[in-house]
C-alpha cells in the first residue's frame, strides 16, 4: 500500500467522530437522493406507461394537399410488417354536432375497427356501460364519453342526432360510454369506420393510421422506416412534445436540489480535514522533511476526502435503495386508487446504473473537494511547520 | 575541484529574509563538511544555526551562493528532486520528535521507506533492526502517546537513520529533554556515527556537549566565525 493511501485510512480512523459525522451527512444526503431518485424514476415510468402507452406511438397521416389515404390496406399490412410494430390501427375522424333533445353539443366522430383500435387506446378497459365492439356488430351505432353522455343526458340505448356541415346526417344508437378521466371524456367518440364514411360522405379510405410499438422508445426509428416506405409518418414525440417537456422539467429540478443537498454535506468534509491540517502542522512539516512531495501530502487529503465521500455514498445509497424498496411495497388503498389513477403500488425503480452513477459522482465530487484542504497543506512551509507543535 | 570525502560544500551561501525589514539570517558562508564527521552548530538563539540547517537540509532555498551536497548543485532544484535527495541522503531530528501519533513506533520508523517506495517487508525488517539499535526492541507497538520524550526522540532518530542517510542532521534533538535523557541521546547519536561513518551535523546551545564534537562551527550575526 502507498503511503498516502496508509496514512489518509489511519487518520480517518483516528478521528472516530468526525469521520462519523462526516459520512453520516453525506450519508444522510445521499439516501435522501437515492429515495427520491428510484421514486421519479418510477413515477415517470408509470405516467409514460399511462400516457404514452394509450398514445398512438406513431401516427400516419395523408400526404401533403390529400384529405385521405387511399388503399389503407396496403398500408397497414406493410406497417405492420415492421420489427416491433404491435398493433396497426386506420382511422376515419372528423368533427360532428350531437343533439338530443334539446342539447347540442360538437365532439370528434372517429370511425374505427374496434378490435384494432383497442389494441391501440385500451378503451375496452375504461368501458363503464355497453360494449365497444358492439359498434362493429350493428350498424348506426356510436359509444360516446362519460362526460358528454352527461352534458347531453343521453343514457344507453338513446338515439342521438348527429350532423355536420357537408356530412350526411345520420341519428347513432349510443351502445357505449367509456371514462377514461380526461379530456377526452368530452371531445371523442367512437363509431365503426363504415359509418364514419357514409356519414362524411367518403368512399373507402381512412385520414389516419395509429400505430403502436412495443417499445415506445423507438418512435422516431419506426416512424422514419414508415417515412421510408412512402407515408406521412410522426413520432409522438414530435406531435407531443409538451408531454417530454414536463417530465424532463420535473427531472431537472429535482436532480438539482438534491445534488445540492450532496454539495453541501461533500463541503462538510472540507472544514474537517481543514482542521486536522492546521492539527497536524507539524507531522506534514515531518512527512516533507522525510522526502515526501508536495504531491503526497495532497494525495493524503484529496484520499481522506474521497474515501469518506465513497463511504457515505456506499452508506447513503444501501439506506435508500431499502427504504425506497420498502415504499415500493406500499399499497395504495383501493378506495383512494382513483386519484392516482390504475396504479395500485407507488411505483419505484431502483435503477443499478443509476446508483453506480451516484455513488460515483459523490466520490468525484468529494475528490474535487477535498483539493482544497489538501491545497492548504502542501502550501505550508516545512521550515514554519516544523517549528509549530 | 571537490576531492571524494567532501560531502557538503557552501560557496558564499546567503539567505537573507525580507520582511519589511531585510534581515541576513545567513551572510556569505564557506564551509566544507567531510564524510563522516559528526559537526556542532553553535552560536547564540538568532544568530542563523537554523537557517543553515535548513538550507543544508534541503527546506530552504538560499538567496544566493552555491552549495554543493554529494557533489551536486541543489541550489536550482525542483521540487520533486529535492524530496527525493531528502529521503534518500538526509535524516532529520528535530527539537520535537513529530512523530505521527495514529502510529506506532516501527511504522514510524519504516515511514521514510515506504515513502521511497521500498516494500513493507523490507521496510519493517530495516525498523526492527534500528529499533534495536536505539534500544526500544520492547516498544516497537507502542504509539507516540505510549512513549516517555526520551523515548519518543530515540524513535525519531532510528527514523532519521532508517533510508541510509549520508547525512545526518538534528535541530537541537536534546533541546526538549532533561540533562539526563540529552546526554543519552547526545551519546547515541555520537555512536551511531562511529558506528555507520554518517555525517552527523548537530545544532547545540548547549557548548559541554559541542565539546565533543571533531567540529564546531560558531555562528554570530549569520557569520561562520570559527570552522
Amino acid at each position: 500500500m502507498r503511503y498516502e493511501l496508509l496514512i489518509a485510512l489511519r487518520q480517518i480512523r483516528a478521528r472516530k467522530f468526525q469521520t462519523l459525522l462526516s459520512v453520516g451527512a453525506i450519508a444522510l444526503a445521499v439516501m435522501v437522493l437515492t429515495v427520491s431518485h428510484s421514486l421519479l424514476v418510477g413515477v415517470t415510468g408509470e405516467l409514460y406507461n399511462i400516457t404514452v402507452d394509450k398514445l398512438p406511438q406513431v401516427s400516419v397521416s395523408p400526404e401533403e394537399g390529400e384529405d385521405y389515404i387511399y388503399l389503407y390496406g396496403t398500408l397497414v399490412e406493410r406497417v405492420s410488417s415492421i420489427e416491433g410494430v404491435t398493433a396497426v390501427s386506420p382511422f376515419l375522424t372528423g368533427q360532428a354536432s350531437f343533439k338530443f333533445k334539446d342539447n347540442s353539443l360538437n365532439s370528434e366522430l372517429r370511425g374505427v375497427i374496434p378490435s384494432q383500435e383497442n389494441e391501440i387506446s385500451s378503451i375496452e378497459e375504461d368501458m363503464v356501460e355497453g360494449s365497444f365492439q358492439e359498434i362493429e356488430f350493428s350498424r348506426n351505432t356510436v359509444v360516446i364519453g362519460s362526460k358528454l353522455a352527461e352534458k347531453l343526458e343521453v343514457n344507453l340505448g338513446d338515439s342521438v342526432d348527429v350532423s355536420f356541415p357537408n356530412a350526411n346526417p345520420l341519428s347513432l344508437r349510443v351502445v357505449g360510454i367509456f371514462h377514461t378521466g380526461s379530456p377526452l371524456d368530452e371531445v371523442l367518440t367512437y363509431t365503426s369506420l363504415d359509418t364514419a364514411q357514409q356519414f362524411y360522405d367518403a368512399s373507402n379510405v381512412v385520414n389516419g393510421v395509429s400505430v403502436h410499438l412495443r417499445d415506445f422508445n423507438r418512435d422516431r426509428e419506426v416512424a422514419n422506416e414508415i417515412k421510408k416506405l412512402g407515408y406521412n409518418a410522426k413520432s409522438w414525440t414530435e406531435t407531443d412534445p409538451a408531454i417530454l417537456r414536463t417530465i424532463a422539467i420535473e427531472s431537472t429540478s429535482n436532480a438539482v436540489i438534491y445534488g445540492l443537498i450532496v454539495v453541501i454535506a461533500s463541503f462538510g468534509v472540507v472544514s474537517t480535514l481543514n482542521l486536522s491540517v492546521i492539527s497536524a502542522t507539524g507531522q506534514i512539516g515531518m512527512l516533507r522533511a522525510m522526502g515526501a512531495q508536495v504531491s503526497g501530502i495532497q494525495r493524503i487529503f484529496i484520499l481522506q476526502s474521497g474515501i469518506i465521500g465513497l463511504l457515505g455514498a456506499l452508506f447513503g445509497t444501501f439506506a435508500g435503495v431499502l427504504i425506497a424498496l420498502a415504499i415500493g411495497q406500499y399499497e395504495i388503498p383501493a378506495d383512494q386508487s382513483d386519484l392516482y389513477g390504475s396504479i395500485s403500488f407507488i411505483p419505484i425503480a431502483v435503477r443499478l446504473h443509476d446508483i453506480l452513477f451516484i455513488i460515483f459522482a459523490v466520490f468525484l465530487l468529494n475528490l474535487i473537494t477535498g483539493i482544497y484542504p489538501a491545497r492548504q497543506a502542501a502550501k505550508l512551509d516545512p521550515v514554519k511547520a516544523i517549528s509549530s507543535k | 575541484m571537490t576531492d571524494e570525502s567532501t560531502v557538503i560544500e557552501l560557496k558564499n551561501l546567503t539567505k537573507v529574509y525580507q520582511n519589511g525589514v531585510e534581515f541576513r539570517a545567513l551572510d556569505n558562508a564557506n564551509l566544507r563538511i567531510e564524510k563522516g564527521e559528526f559537526v556542532a552548530i553553535v552560536g547564540p538563539s538568532g544568530s542563523g544555526k537554523s537557517t543553515l540547517m535548513h538550507l543544508i537540509g534541503l527546506l530552504d532555498t538560499p538567496s544566493s551562493g552555491t552549495l554543493l551536497i554529494d557533489g551536486k548543485d541543489v541550489t536550482k532544484m525542483s521540487d520533486k528532486e529535492r524530496s527525493g535527495m531528502r529521503n534518500r541522503i538526509l535524516g532529520f531530528v528535530f527539537q520535537y520528535h513529530h512523530l505521527l501519533p495514529d502510529f506506532t513506533a516501527l511504522e514510524n520508523v519504516m515511514m521514510p521507506l515506504l515513502i521511497a517506495g521500498k516494500s513493507r517487508e523490507k521496510a519493517k525488517n530495516v525498523a526492527e533492526e534500528l529499533l534495536e539499535k536505539v534500544g526500544l526492541e520492547g516498544r516497537m507497538d507502542h504509539r507516540p502517546g505510549e512513549l516517555s520524550g526520551g523515548q519518543n526522540q530515540r524513535v525519531a532518530i532510528a527514523r532519521a537513520l532508517s533510508c541510509s542517510p549520508a547525512i545526518v542532521l538534528g535541530d537541537e534533538p536534546t533541546g526538549n529533554l532533561d540533562t539526563k535523557s540529552g546526554d543519552m541521546i547526545y551519546e547515541l547519536l555520537r555512536q551511531l556515527n562511529r558506528e555507520y561513518n554518517q555525517t552527523f551535523i548537530v545544532v547545540t546551545h548547549n557548548d559541554d556537549l559541542a565539546s565533543k564534537a571533531d567540529k564546531i562551527i560558531r555562528l554570530v550575526d549569520g557569520k561562520i566565525t570559527v570552522r
